[in-house]
């Protein structure tokens, strides 16, 4: 399987997700603010997990890197306040130069996020979580058939605590990812999945720093460094695999846009630069009252 | 498929107007990190939605931490208005707080500075 290749998707996952999104709509609850701690606003990763238990679309996120093209859906749906599952599948599409070419469709994860602990003054959150690859659930021709389970933590932390000799440095906040997969397969290694973000919000120069008189479209850009890595627990494993990922998102009201380059950490991650761009949607904040809202857990 | 994830993904967008969202800081006056000549007579600050006024609010104060506020604080719209007391010269700190009419909360804070 490549780096890239995870998702797929089920009639029963469908129905699932029809029902929820069916009983999100029907039941209220207030609203929550997925990536706002304190005063600060985190964007959406589009390589790693955030924090974030958030109500939000990706749709799509594409992938192109190493002869592999990835066309992910992923959706998660706020349960009550601070916990959140979330749901992904994909279309995968690759050509090794020397290999067949294969497609098809990646298997479901299911991924259910609880935050922890919160601290806005000092703009930082933990979260812990559950990444569940549902092993069979995507095509023979791309897709495990036996299920991965990679317990995570997850965190977050903006710098607006630093001193004011450092006021520059303020706008830079960091998350950071960390998952030990377990195969199902006895065969398959067991592995450490890390990763994290580092951005530096131009929002939060312009509203709490300095006013440098961007307009409303530079302002809620954030310049962003991703990395994504995976590393064998054995040795005899093979050694860390992985990307860094350099780009820019800009986050509106309602969406965000993301694009990033994809450079790989060594020989054995891959060869040339791929890119990687993502649509988002504030799903809390286009529909705040409804779909936006946890399902259990605080009527107005 | 990949027209299709387009059409979705429009039909998502059209789906979202009218709509609301969490209330950032469009435009303050002064602005953050400002450095002036004259002692402004208010701080105004423009949000991208529109407020809850119970909710929402903004604190001036000097570099030991009184109020300087004259008065009552205006919140109407998107804005929230502080009239200040004749500001000798110093450093000012705004700290602001903004719900949106949906109940998303947004907070922040910056600072600005009287020239002698």
């Amino acid at each position: 399987m490549s780096f890239f290749c995870k998702r797929a998707t089920t009639p029963q996952f469908l129905l699932l997700t029809v029902a929820l999104a069916f009983a999100a709509v029907f039941v209220p609850a207030p609203a929550a603010a997925h990536g706002v701690i304190g005063q600060r606003f985190f964007p959406a990763t589009i390589s790693t997990d955030d924090p974030f238990a958030a109500d939000e679309l990706a749709l799509p996120t594409i992938t192109s890197f190493d002869h592999e093209t990835d066309i992910d859906f992923d959706y998660s749906k706020s349960i009550f306040r601070g916990f959140a599952i979330g749901f992904g599948i994909g279309h995968i599409d690759a050509k090794s130069p020397d290999e067949p070419r294969i497609r098809g469709l990646g298997n479901l994860t299911i991924s259910p996020t609880l935050e922890v602990y919160r601290n806005p003054k000092h703009e930082f959150i933990f979260a812990t979580g559950l990444e569940w690859e549902v092993g069979g659930t995507g095509s023979k021709a791309v897709a495990e058939r036996s299920s991965t389970f990679t317990p995570t933590v997850k965190f977050g932390k903006g710098f607006g605590d630093l001193p004011e000799s450092m006021k520059y440095l303020r706008p830079l906040a960091i998350t950071g990812t960390a998952g030990y997969a377990i195969p199902g397969a006895h065969d398959e290694p067991k592995s450490i999945e890390w990763g994290g973000a580092i951005e530096y919000s131009l929002l939060y120069l312009q509203n709490n720093v300095s006013d440098q008189g961007f307009s409303t479209l530079v302002a809620h850009l954030t310049p962003v460094v991703e990395f994504a890595l995976s590393s064998p627990t054995r040795t005899g494993n093979g050694g860390t695999t992985g990307t860094i990922n350099p780009g820019l998102i800009w986050s509106g009201q309602h969406i965000q846009v993301a694009a990033e380059a994809v450079l790989p950490v060594n020989k054995q991650s891959g060869h040339g630069i791929g890119f990687i761009a993502q649509l988002h949607f504030y799903i809390d904040d286009i529909f705040p009252h409804s779909l936006g809202r946890p399902i259990f857990g605080g009527k107005k | 498929m990949i027209r299709r994830i387009f059409i979705a993904a429009f039909a998502i967008i059209s789906l979202a107007t009218p709509v609301f969202a969490h209330a950032f800081l469009q435009r303050a006056e002064p602005g953050a990190g400002a450095t002036l000549n004259v002692p402004p007579m208010r701080v105004v600050l423009r949000f991208s939605e529109k407020l809850e006024p119970v909710f929402s609010g903004v604190a001036v104060t000097d570099a030991l931490g009184h109020s300087v506020e004259s008065g009552a604080v205006v919140i109407g719209g998107n804005s929230i208005m502080a009239t200040l007391r004749p500001l000798p010269p110093g450093r000012y700190r705004v700290v602001w707080h903004a719900v949106s009419v949906d109940t998303h909360r947004t907070e922040g804070a910056y600072g600005f500075t009287v020239k002698p």
